[in-house]
């Protein structure tokens, strides 16, 4: 299918997915101004549709193969745009369900909380297509927008404000870092998509340029060191919000450092394989030590994650068309994991009003099905068989092994190992301690829903990944031009869907 | 059902934990029998294996192959040799005693039983795994379980309670917890099991990744690599390429068999475990690491196992002395069984170390005997435990008046486990110390100590629970009595001595899975010796195998000899 560079009606259809979810983000919007006696969780459901249907015309989109780019290359849709939207609005459906009851808490503006949920996951939609610096600049503060805001929405809580004004005063310093780095490019190769800049020379001001554009992407999958707001935010903003955080941003900016490293990079790979196994060292060991000593367990997921980011590098680091269908899959089955345990830390806060792990103690007696839930998702962070956590490991370290990154992976292996320490710690809490209140805890319908997702992801990737496997690897195909083969020789499989 | 029984052994514990999710703990009878049928599933499909294994075809046998992943390589591809076939059926067996030994625990029963038959089902699954990927997915997938088994069903050691300072409870929740080695607590206990076994298992996955690596054939199947894979003098930080995956993966899965020094946490999980997680830990979980050196080390490395396996050699005798000393001056009765255990565990490491067809096979033996046995130490130490709460030896006593089943039992399974004529452990440990005397002398000098230690301890131990002047604490104690009782320590027994008198199905069996292993590994010529030239080695290999194959046939004679006359 090949596209005319003038703008058609036929153009249109690839910004199918996001002219449909703005249109229903105003639907959304009116009809919460417009009926305000309307139960706030029908505009949570009412998004959530919209965001479905969405998600059916992406796939429509990836079962015919649509693809191509739109606005001289600005806006790209190709199978690996598509599939980082799928997983951004798989992630946000779920966040919308899990805050549900959650959303009670907030004083004001419960009905706003929605749209801001839906503009956000539509920024990062554009960042996941966004194939020239200008349109990663935009669409980046696009979605950053709307996190500024929903970081601090519990207005009477200080933790929030706290959180929300230092995630707003380092992303406004990001992006600073950002436009200034995007100029040097510029002016360095005269080019701004990723694609035209392969054949350029390695100067100084280029090689500035990228650091200070890898610096800005490094605060948004918070990887060491520019992790420095995450436990902060992470811990004041509201827990659906800190979910929401904690997976999707970082999924879009992973989208676009495939493109700058894979594709606008590719020719100065060896520059930048040690700049990546150094912040990924330092980030997995940085974020397992300290997670070791925290005490709460939104907090203690936050370091967690900052380790998670660390051991997703290591196939970027690999850079090559097996490291970046590792990512694709390790990002797939954190979603899950790391969602389900966030759906789990905001049941228990429901019913007890905190989060410290102390407050763990003998859940098991109190919900086994919590308890049980928050143990696999747990083991799958750690990366235990036989959940998806697991084999996303293992295909990151395979990945990097055929590069030949041993240091690497002896730290990344090791690191396992303490990561376990502290996931255990929780699971101590919740299976061996006895409760101190052993009343039971209830869970509502659209929590439970959120959890049986999670569950079933990371059950369901851990024991049969291979269809998942099919789907990540024809989604990076693109990058099979750019990256040289890679030491083994993939046997090709069925095209996913025919 | 004949070549899905691979099938039925491995998934019947699995389907039964999914199984158990949807019953609800008030109805405990309706969980235990759905535990103890998934069991019996799987214990009745290992005893077909066993008996239709045909040892004159050799090989691997009751293959199953389904592709997992392509990109990667992985198949389930399972199987059993010789090695494998006895050490399934020991796995079985012991969960299915286990099931009934542990009838009683009434806190969190489904639970139990789910994590019970998810760790059994995973040390299953190592053994009959021909494909690197899943055989180290099964054996990471057993140590998680021991957690929560250890520390929810566990007990502290005695003198626990006595160190508790006033903030005991705080402190052993921060991160000082991890250093507090002075602590005796279930938890310590879970958390150094799981940590040690992790870290070891994660050094024994590198050398499986250099593995995949290094022999570019993009597959984890064993059968496959042990044909192609060639890692000889590949130079690398001063050795060879070969010598660090060994090494690797041989103190990985060393770990967890456990080798002398690195065996520090295992008594301390054996205390704390409740008795049925302690039978198939020491019974199976710990055979684990040889069979899994066998399996990769031996089978991928066989040149390079010639030239390191006397390390194990060494370390060995420190195994069983240290053990056994230990064993010996401990005062609480898992303590003794565990240090025993990794004791006798030194036994199967010289087997293994001297590398030959005698040796190797007792090696394997005393694998599937040492199951029987340990197992029927820690489930009746556990059944003293539940009857009188206590694991101090001085303080019991006199117990046989009260117990006279229990004691019975409980000489048997000191008869086995000191290897005396009649049980299988004795043909294993004459196989042992017949095959390694012209290797090792002095190991096996050393193995005749730890014989007399073992007796020396275990009599002690039997003297302080059984004998002597009752405690009239313990006047409530009473015997095994039901049938649900006895029934695990009967069939254990039933089996220990069963294969000591009828052994020749057993040694046939583990020979066909021996015989092609050592031979691969004492006919290849390194390079090194061979000259230059390529009609040398050649010719040097055809000599070999010549060799190598009239004595297969030797041996066996010999040893059906040697075993007769034990019998007399």
């Amino acid at each position: 299918m090949t596209f005319s560079l003038n703008m058609t009606v036929s153009d249109l259809l690839l910004l199918l997915p996001e002219i449909f979810l703005t249109c229903w983000l105003c639907v959304v919007l009116i009809v919460d101004f417009s009926l305000p006696r309307l139960p706030k969780e029908r505009l949570a459901y009412l998004s959530v549709a919209g965001l479905v249907v969405t998600l059916g015309c992406l796939g429509w989109f990836d079962l015919n193969h649509i693809s191509g780019t739109l606005f001289g290359n600005m806006f790209v849709l190709d199978r690996m745009a598509i599939f980082f939207k799928v997983v951004i609005l798989g992630a946000t459906i779920l966040v919308i369900l899990a805050s549900i009851e959650y959303v009670n808490r907030f004083t004001l503006f419960r009905g706003e909380y929605y749209c801001l949920v839906v503009m956000a996951a539509l920024g990062m939609m554009f960042m996941a297509s966004a194939n020239d610096l200008l349109s990663v600049f935009v669409s980046l503060e696009f979605a950053t927008l709307g996190f500024y805001v929903l970081v601090s929405y519990l207005r009477d809580d200080l933790a929030s404000n706290e959180g929300g004004l230092k995630f707003f005063i380092l992303g406004v310093f990001a992006a600073g870092l950002l436009a200034y780095g995007i100029s040097l490019v510029y002016g360095e190769t005269g080019k701004l998509v990723f694609s035209d800049m392969t054949s350029a020379q390695a100067t100084p001001g280029l090689v500035i340029g990228f650091l200070l554009i890898f610096a800005s992407l490094g605060f948004k999958i918070g990887a060491v060191p520019f992790h420095a707001w995450i436990p902060d935010t992470y811990h004041g903003a509201p827990t659906p919000v800190t979910t929401f955080l904690s997976i999707a941003p970082k999924a879009a900016a992973f989208a676009i450092l495939l493109r700058i490293f894979l594709v606008a990079l590719v020719t100065f790979k060896p520059l930048w394989v040690s700049l990546l196994v150094a912040v990924s060292i330092l980030s997995m060991t940085y974020g397992n030590i300290v997670a070791i000593a925290q005490r709460n367990i939104k907090r203690l997921l936050a370091y967690s994650g900052i380790a998670q980011v660390g051991n997703v590098l290591i196939g970027l680091a690999a850079g090559t068309k097996m490291g970046s269908d590792a990512i694709l899959f390790y990002l797939l089955a954190y979603l899950f994991a790391n969602i389900g345990a966030f759906a789990v830390v905001i049941a228990v806060s429901q019913a007890i009003g905190r989060d410290e792990i102390e407050d763990y103690r003998g859940l098991n007696r109190r919900s086994p099905f919590l308890a049980f839930a928050m143990l696999l998702f747990l083991l799958s962070l750690a990366g235990v068989p036989p959940l998806a956590g697991f084999i996303g490991k293992l295909y990151i370290f395979v990945a990097a092994i055929k590069e030949g990154l041993y240091t690497l992976i002896a730290v990344g292996l090791i690191n396992i190992v303490i990561s376990m320490y502290y996931y255990l710690i929780v699971v101590k809490q919740m299976y061996i301690n006895e409760p101190v209140d052993p009343s039971p805890i209830g869970i509502s319908g659209p929590m439970k829903a959120v959890i049986y997702i999670g569950l079933a992801g990371t059950l369901v990737i851990g024991i049969y990944p291979q269809p998942f496997t099919d789907w990540v690897v024809s989604a990076t195909l693109m990058f099979a031009n750019f990256v040289g083969p890679s030491a083994t020789v993939i046997p090709p499989g069925p095209p996913l869907g025919g | 059902m004949g070549e899905y029984a691979l099938l039925y052994i491995l998934f019947a514990p699995f389907a039964g934990a999914l199984g158990l999710i949807f019953v609800s703990n008030r109805q405990p009878l309706l969980v235990r029998s759905i535990a103890a049928s998934a069991a019996c599933v799987s214990l009745v499909a290992s005893l077909y294996i066993f008996y239709a294994y045909d040892p004159a075809k050799g090989g691997f046998q009751f293959v199953q192959r389904f592709e997992w992943s392509r990109q990667l390589g992985i198949s389930l591809y399972l199987g059993v040799d010789g090695i494998g076939t006895p050490l399934v059926l020991a796995s079985s067996i012991l969960l299915f005693a286990g099931i009934f030994v542990s009838w009683h625990i009434k806190d969190r029963t489904k639970e139990f039983y789910i994590w019970l038959l998810i760790l059994a089902a995973a040390t299953i699954g190592v053994f009959m795994s021909l494909d690197l990927f899943f055989l180290y997915f099964f054996y990471e997938m057993s140590v998680i379980p021991m957690y929560l088994l250890l520390g929810m069903w566990g007990s502290h050691t005695k003198k626990y309670l006595e160190m508790t300072d006033p903030e005991g409870l705080k402190r052993r929740d921060s991160v000082g917890f991890i250093l507090n080695f002075g602590s005796n607590s279930k938890e310590y206990a879970a958390m150094k099991l799981v940590l040690f076994l992790s870290a070891f298992a994660v050094v024994a996955l590198m050398g499986i990744l250099l593995i995949y690596k290094y022999s570019g054939l993009n597959t984890f199947d064993i059968l496959v690599l042990r044909e192609q894979a060639n890692f000889m003098n590949i130079p690398v930080l001063g050795t060879t390429l070969d010598k660090i995956i060994w090494v690797l993966v041989f103190f990985g899965f060393a770990s967890i068999a456990p080798l002398w020094p690195l065996h520090s946490w295992s008594p301390v999980g054996h205390a704390a475990a409740p008795a049925a997680t302690s039978m198939l830990h020491a019974g199976v979980l710990m055979k684990l690491g040889h069979f899994s050196i066998i399996r990769v080390a031996f089978e991928i490395l066989p040149e390079t196992t010639r030239e390191l396996m006397p390390i194990a050699a060494v370390l060995c005798m420190f195994s069983i002395i240290y053990g056994g000393f230990v064993a010996f001056y401990a005062k609480d009765t898992k303590y003794v069984i565990g240090y025993s255990s990794s004791s006798h565990m030194g036994y199967v490491f010289l087997g293994m170390a001297a590398l030959n067809y005698i040796s190797v096979s007792g090696a394997v033996i005393y694998m599937f005997a040492h199951a029987m046995a340990t197992g029927m130490l820690f489930a009746m130490a556990g059944w003293v435990y539940d009857q009188t709460h206590s694991r101090d030896i001085p303080s019991l006593g006199g117990l046989s008046n009260k117990m006279p089943f229990i004691s019975a039992c409980f000489i048997v399974a000191c008869m086995a486990s000191i290897g005396m004529p009649g049980t299988v452990n004795f043909i294993a440990e004459i196989l042992i110390i017949v095959g390694s005397w012209n290797k090792y002398p002095v190991q096996v000098i050393v193995a005749m100590l730890g014989i007399v230690l073992t007796l020396a301890y275990l009599f002690k131990m039997m003297r302080g629970l059984f004998y002597g002047p009752m405690n009239q604490k313990y006047s409530h104690a009473h015997d095994a009595i039901s049938t649900v009782d006895r029934l695990p320590l009967l069939i254990m027994v039933a089996v220990s001595v069963g294969f000591g008198i009828f052994p020749m199905h057993l040694y046939d069996v583990v020979r066909s899975g021996v015989d092609p292993l050592v031979s691969r590994i004492t006919r290849v010529v390194p390079v090194a010796e061979a000259g230059e030239e390529l009609g040398v080695r050649g010719k040097a290999t055809t000599s070999e195998k010549t060799s190598a194959s009239l004595s297969v046939h030797k041996p066996i004679s010999y040893t059906s000899q040697v075993l007769r006359e034990g019998r007399e």
